[in-house]
């Protein structure tokens, strides 16, 4: 199930002290030292699922919409963390280069999703800022929806064998 | 009053019940610039957080004792109730962990005509608005990396539970 980790990391969390609360949730998780890393990691992860959206939606009929969707919400986002770049003084992000030949599995765009709504968590702490962390977390919100859009077509694609 | 007036009407209700300080309950409504971050406004965050969880946990309660899930959500039901009940003891954890005395759930709900069927989830759908609202308009105002970070992973799964229900409920979800 798709918040299985995360119950895992705030069940353990509640046991934990509180020193071990700020702990990434998982192995591999990032905990990320600044700004510019975390709008860095975003882009990057976005582009990657746009980019697996985008060929999955060309092999499957139905999914246009969706990838439709998730590319209008992602555009906004590029536009409203370039402000924040500025704002922050960071450097203008450089235009990560999708997988030339992404994997179209559902389970991988799960994964790349999954990262991408991860690095907003995980970022947020980092950012420092709480305009910034006002706007990330609405980001986030989008990513989180459009993951759980994936988790149900999944599950659609599971009962149809 | 349009929608988003009724759902904000809603968390303020919940919010008002459990004692939640003005000051939050200002920024849930959005117009709270002038609160300043610091551990003072983090604790008064995790008493409204901690309402909104205890009452969403009541929900849960309610429909699974009862059967006013419709057939087959069962496993969603128990699912969303344990996010809550995971949220609940992350937060009052770390409310301990400082000092704080975390609120407690209320003896009682008033929780309506816990009608079966869609009805219900239209009311499960109804706390998770509520949540997910109030995570995001109390967020960006949490000083420590620790809350804000468990604050970031709720908010994933309040989100979660919304698109679940819209979903099953035929509403848009993208």
């Amino acid at each position: 199930m798709a918040s299985t980790g995360r119950r895992r990391f705030l069940r353990g969390a509640a046991a934990a002290p509180l020193a071990l609360l700020a702990r990434p949730p998982a192995a591999g998780a990032t905990d990320y030292a600044s700004a510019e890393e975390v709008f860095n990691a975003i882009d990057r992860r976005e582009a990657d699922a746009e980019g697996r959206l985008a060929a999955i939606a060309r092999a499957v009929g139905g999914a246009e919409p969706f990838a439709r969707s998730v590319a209008a919400d992602d555009a906004r986002h590029r536009v409203e963390r370039e402000k924040l770049r500025r704002r922050l003084k960071l450097a203008a992000s450089t235009p990560p280069v999708p997988p030339a030949k992404p994997d179209a599995s559902l389970a991988r765009l799960r994964e790349v999703q999954q990262q991408l709504v991860h690095a907003h968590a995980e970022g947020l702490p980092a950012l420092g800022d709480a305009g910034a962390v006002a706007v990330l977390a609405r980001h986030m919100v989008d990513a989180s929806r459009h993951l759980t859009v994936i988790d149900l077509w999944i599950e659609a694609e599971d009962v149809r064998g | 009053m349009c929608v988003a007036e009724v759902r904000r009407e809603f968390v303020l209700r919940i919010a008002r019940a459990a004692g939640v300080i003005p000051a939050v309950l200002g920024l849930i409504e959005g117009r709270g610039e002038a609160l300043p971050r610091g551990d003072e406004t983090d604790m008064a965050i995790l008493d409204a957080a901690l309402a909104i969880e205890h009452h969403a946990i009541a929900i849960y309660d309610a429909g699974l004792k009862r059967g006013l899930f419709p057939a087959g959500l069962r496993s969603y039901a128990v699912e969303f109730r344990g996010d809550h009940v995971g949220h609940r003891d992350t937060q009052v954890s770390i409310s301990e962990e400082r000092g704080g005395r975390p609120s407690e759930a209320l003896s009682h709900y008033d929780l309506g005509p816990l009608e079966p069927g869609d009805a219900f989830v239209r009311q499960a759908l109804q706390i998770e608005v509520a949540a997910q609202q109030a995570y995001t308009a109390l967020i960006s105002r949490i000083d420590t990396r620790d809350y804000l970070l468990s604050a970031a992973f709720i908010l994933v799964d309040e989100v979660r539970h919304v698109t679940v229900w819209r979903r099953v409920l035929g509403l848009k979800i993208y």
